[in-house]
Order: C-alpha cells, then structure tokens, then sequence
C-alpha cells in the first residue's frame, strides 16, 4: 500500500493505492490518526486506486469516521469504485461514510 | 401447493408482472415492441429474396411470419405446464437462423427451408431438456463467437445481395437510398433521445422508403401490387410443403444451440429486471422459455416462416419504460397477429428496395457483432482459449474472403465448410474438446502463516481462472473470499503449519477448500454492529466471516480431529 497526502486549502487529500489488508491497514490507521488528530480538520480519502480493502481496512475506516465525528471532523471517501465499492456493499459500508465520486467532488464536500 | 411468490419489484418497475397497465398503456407498448421488433423482418425477407420468391408470394409468407411471432410471444408469457417462461419476452425472427436458412433455400427451395426450421425447432424442445449438460461443450466464449459470427455472415450475405457476382450492378440511386437509411438509423440512435432513440431502426426504415420513392426505386409496379391486395385477408399456406437433408443437420443444430442459448440470456435478463432480490439465474423459468422458443421455432417449420428466437432488445424496452407486465405481451402477440392478417403491410414490407434492406440489416449487426465480442470478453481466457476463439475467427473470415477454398469438397461437407458461421463454430468446438485434454480441473496450492502473500494468491486464481475459462466476476469473488478468509484464519485461528488451499471447477461450480489445523472460522449469518468491529478485533472477524458468507453463494465450515476446512461454493 502506499499513502500519497496533498493539502488543497484547508483540505488534507489522503490517496490510497493498492491494497488495504491486516498487514497494511495500522499503517493507515497511524495517517488517519494523525490527520484528525485535531479538531474540524477536512480529510478526503482518495480510493480510485485502491485493488483491495479487507475486513482490517473497513475496521480502520469506521475508527477514522468516529473519530472525525467525535472532533467535529470531516472525512469524505472518493473514488470508490468497481470491485472495491462492491466490497463497501458487501459488507453494509455504502451508506455509512460520505462517499462521493471524483476527487474535486470530495474536495468540494469536505469544505 | 403453496401459492408462486411474485418477486419484489425494483424501484424503475413501474408495472411488474402481474400488474395489469391501463388499457392505454398496454396499447402504446404493444406498439413501441412491435415497431421495435420490425426491424428482423429483414431477414425472412432476404431469405425469401434469395429463393426468388414473388413478392405476392413474399407476403403471404412474413404474414405467415407474423403470426407465429404472435403465438411465440402468446406462448412465452403464459405459464402452462411446462411451456413459458411467463415474461414479457416477445419472439422475433432471427440472424442465427439467417445462413442456415439461406444454405436450405440454395439446396432445397423452401421445402427444404421449412423441414429444417421444423428439425431445428424440435432439437431446441429436446435441448430445453438437456441444457445443463450441453453447456460444458458449448461455453460462454464460444457462444460469443457464434454471435459474432452470426453477425458476420449475415452482414456478408446482405452484402452479396448488393455486391455478389450474380447480383445486378448497384446503381447511383441504390447508393443514395442505402446511404439515407443507413445514416437515418444511425443519426435517430446516436443523436435522438427517448422514443425516438428506441424506434430509430423503424424511422430508418421509413426513411429509406421515402427515399427510394424519391429516387424512383419504389414506383409504378410495386403500387400497383400493393393496390390489388385487400386490406385484410388470411394468409395462404398453400406453398407450404416440407423435405429433410442430413447435409444440413449440423448448420441448422449449431443456430439451434446459438438461439437457445441466447434464450436463457434473454430470460436471465428478465429475472434481473422484474426482481429487486434477484441473486443467479433461475434455470427453471429459462428451462421453460426455451421450451417456448423451441415450439414457437416448430410452429415456424409447420406454417412456413423462419426460425425464431426471444428478442433481446425488447426486455431492454421494457426495462426502459418500467411495463413489464405479461398483459404487454399479451398485446402484442395479439398485435402480430393483426398484422399478419393484413396484406396490405405484409407487401409494403415484401416490396422493400434492397438498398434499404442491406442499409437495415448491417445497421443490426453493428450491435450483434460487437454482442458478440462483449461475450467473449467476460471470461477470462488463456493461451487454449485464446487459440480456440482466434483459430475459429479466423477460419470463418477465410471461407467469406475466399469462397473457392471449398472448390472440390464433397457436396455433403459445403454446408459446414462452406459457411463462415458454421465452419469457425465447429473449429471452435473441435479445439474446445481437444484443448480440454490435459485440464487439471482441479489446483491446490500451500500458504505458509507467516509468508502470507496475497498477490500470489490472486495470480493462482487468476491462472486458474483463466485455464478452465471461468467468468471473470466469480474469480474476483473467489479470490476476495480467498485472501480474506486466509488473513482472518491467520489472524484469529491461530492455524498450526500452512494452509492448504484446493479449488475446484466444472461449467456449473467453483469450489474452494481452505483447509489448516486449528479452530474453525466463524461465519456469521448476522452482520456485527459497527461498534463490535470497532471495539475488538473479534468484531472485525466476525465482519470477515459475514462477508465471505455473503459473496459466496454457499459456505460450510467442517472441523474434524483437529483439522477444520472452509468450503466456499459459487454457482457459475
């Protein structure tokens, strides 16, 4: 997996590639962490080009939108597509985290 | 016996199954289905054509044609015994019946042409029996190529109307006429929205006559054979006769399988759209669809039409327009019906310019042939398969690029190696077999616990995958199911020395076995709540073993003397 972060405005873009497994998912947990370590923070979590995400991923995401709700937070999820967002349905994710389509979307519903 | 279930309508279903729609719009659907269909009927009059039928002749025959579409639709809605799928699945003429059928006119006339539909139809009854069996030799790319060269070969023999060394020389006006039709279809289905999109083959049609009446193709002597004729009469049957040759079995068995097969697509269409829950193919409701196609095909043979099939583009109408109700296809076979109780249509369509008509048919086979190629995308195919599909294509092109390749065969052998749709399929099947040799069907491969690597474990699905020629959605299933039933035995089960993991597959099943020493892993039927998962890492597992529950379509896990297996079954 590999973890490339960007600031735009007010804005931290996260993007994920590869794979979000046992192995791969405190790396991102640690990101995440750091990232809404403070209050009213704006986060988006670009997955266009993430393969795979494992029970371990999902288990970090929903730490990450507690966390953001418990801070007043933002976390916004983009570029959840093909087999990945199937994964999100499979296991009742889709309607629990803000997910919208292109990066800018998210960038603009993180603001 | 407890009562059927209707299905749970989905949201875009505005009249479901059962749902009888206002007289109005059962009406104005009948219509847009049957407009929609018009657009085959350029195939019984090409073979007719063909087999210099007179344009009275001609009439009488689609008439004929009509009808039996009526009772086709008429059969497929209803369910009795053991006949109809009970969809709103209209029958239409076909292309995959269009070079047999031009191969039974060359041979034997129209007797010839009718017995062999009859035979056809019969076999597609039987297969309707047989078709789990028969699908192993007849898989989902070798399918596709048969519609690609369904198209193919259609496409060429529409051509040669035009361009054949026997054909007159196209004139400037048949050029102009082929042009504005063509462009007329392409421009309403490219450019038009909504209805106008839909029907824009019938638009294309009316174009085309239009211009061929401007350009004096249609003139003097075709209206005056429409003026004789009454506007409405029974049509004749008075050509009908039948004959039988065996040269012809294998084109006529080869359409048979393609239509039946495209049968159970259709109807899995069907399922999909009038079923908010639908999850795989019901094969009982295709069973009986395809009984009904194969009837409706006999029905053809004995009255004197070509062979049938469901049409495909009018369960898209229906999912478009949200009817899908049965009352519909009551309308239109009722409708179909009325038509070929009227001469007048019947011969306005038997007197169509060929330049229209080639102008419509290649404009329909844009979309078979690239139907086609789709289907034979969806598997994954490796160096076997990819042989069988290219050898097969390539040896079809070859008989419609040089047609003295079978100068000095036997004459029983031209009509399988004289046709590009029947020569590459029976290529296809011939190295299908041949390449099955030397299959493992079955594959296992270790994982040691501390050395997980997943990407290696997507690869032996992928390899897998590929050599039995599996859908390539089920393999992206099995391995999810796979690495994360790997990652969440490693994680929680604590499993003693590797796991051993064993895949299985026929045309019909994907079985895979995780088997390790140590505890079984749960799979919970019920999803853990977002606080167990957050809370502990046995809340995750238990999220894990849901989901592998849900992706696949059956789970068990077995633990005996120590040793535990997962199984993960998946229908393909």
């Amino acid at each position: 997996m590999d973890l490339r972060e960007e600031k735009i405005g007010e804005v931290s873009v996260v993007g994920v590639t590869g794979r979000i497994d046992s192995s791969t998912a405190p790396a991102l947990e640690k990101r995440l962490t750091e990232n809404l370590g403070a209050a009213q923070v704006r986060v988006v979590l670009d997955l266009s080009r993430l393969e795979y995400i494992s029970s371990a991923g999902f288990r970090i995401l929903l730490l990450a939108a507690k966390r953001a709700d418990e801070t007043g937070s933002r976390l916004v999820l983009c570029g959840v597509g093909g087999k990945v967002r199937q994964l999100f349905d499979l296991g009742g994710f889709l309607d629990l985290f803000t997910i919208v389509g292109a990066r800018e979307d998210g960038i603009a519903a993180a603001q | 016996m407890p009562a059927e279930v209707s299905p749970r309508k989905p949201a875009n279903i505005v009249y479901a199954l059962d749902e009888a729609p206002p007289l109005l719009v059962t009406a104005g659907n009948a219509v847009q289905h049957v407009a929609l269909i018009s657009i085959n009927f350029v195939y019984p009059l090409l073979i007719f054509r063909l087999a210099d039928v007179p344009v009275s002749g001609v009439a009488s025959l689609l008439a004929v044609g009509l009808m039996v579409l009526g009772a086709g639709t008429f059969l497929q809605a209803v369910k009795r015994g053991p006949v109809g799928s009970g969809f709103l699945c209209p029958a239409t003429f076909t292309a995959a019946y269009l070079s047999p059928s031009l191969l039974a006119v060359k041979a034997g006339g129209l007797p010839l042409l009718f017995g062999m539909t009859l035979f056809a139809g019969t076999l597609e009854v039987l297969f309707s029996r047989l078709l789990n069996r028969v699908r192993p030799y007849f898989p989902t790319e070798i399918s596709g190529l048969v519609i690609l060269m369904i198209g193919i070969s259609a496409g060429m023999a529409g051509l040669r109307l035009m361009f054949g060394s026997s054909a007159e020389p196209v004139t400037s006006a048949e050029w102009t006429v082929a042009g504005v039709t063509l462009a007329s279809m392409v421009a309403f289905n490219i450019w038009g929205r909504g209805l106008v999109r839909m029907l824009c083959a019938l638009e294309g049609l009316v174009a085309g006559y239009v211009a061929a009446w401007f350009a004096g193709l249609l003139g003097g002597a075709q209206f005056d054979i429409l003026a004789r004729v009454d506007w409405i009469a029974l049509p004749s049957l008075q050509h009908v006769s039948w004959s039988f040759d065996l040269a012809l079995v294998a084109p006529f068995v080869i359409a048979c399988l393609a239509v039946a097969m495209k049968a159970v697509g259709t109807i899995t269409v069907c399922q999909r759209m009038v079923d908010a829950d639908w999850v795989r193919p019901n094969m009982v409701s295709a069973t009986r669809g395809v009984l009904a196609d194969g009837i409706t095909t006999m029905l053809a043979g004995i009255a004197g039409a070509v062979g049938t099939n469901t049409s495909t583009p009018s369960v898209g109408l229906a999912s478009a327009t949200g009817v899908a109700s049965r009352y519909v296809a009551y309308a239109i076979g009722a409708l179909f019906i009325v038509l070929g109780l009227t001469p007048k249509l019947t011969t306005l369509l038997a007197v169509m310019p060929r330049a229209v008509m080639v102008a419509a048919l290649l404009f329909t086979i844009c979309f078979i042939v690239i139907n086609g190629l789709q289907i034979i995308g969806s598997r994954l195919l490796d160096a076997r398969r990819t042989l069988v599909i290219g050898a097969a294509i390539i040896a079809g092109i070859a008989v419609e690029a040089f047609p003295t390749m079978t100068t000095g065969a036997p004459p029983s052998l031209l009509p399988m190696i004289g046709s590009s749709f029947v020569f590459s399929t029976l290529i296809a099947l011939a190295l299908n077999l041949l390449f099955r040799l030397g299959v493992k069907k079955t594959a296992t491969m270790k994982v040691e616990t501390t050395n997980i690597e997943s990407k290696r474990i997507e690869q032996f699905m992928e390899t897998q995958g590929a050599q039995w020629g599996a859908r390539r959605d089920i393999i992206d299933r099995a391995s999810f199911n796979l690495t994360q039933s790997i990652e969440t035995i490693v994680e929680g089960c604590e499993p003693q020395g590797g796991l051993e993991i064993t895949a299985s597959f026929d045309e019909f099943n994907l079985d895979l076995r995780v088997a390790y020493l140590g505890p079984p892993l749960e799979l919970p039927e019920k999803r853990p709540t977002n606080r167990e998962i957050m809370e502990s890492e046995e809340g995750q597992r238990k999220l894990a073993g849901f989901m592998l529950r849900r992706q696949a379509d059956r789970v068990a896990a077995v633990h005996k003397g120590g040793r535990s297996t997962i199984i993960f079954h998946f229908d393909h």
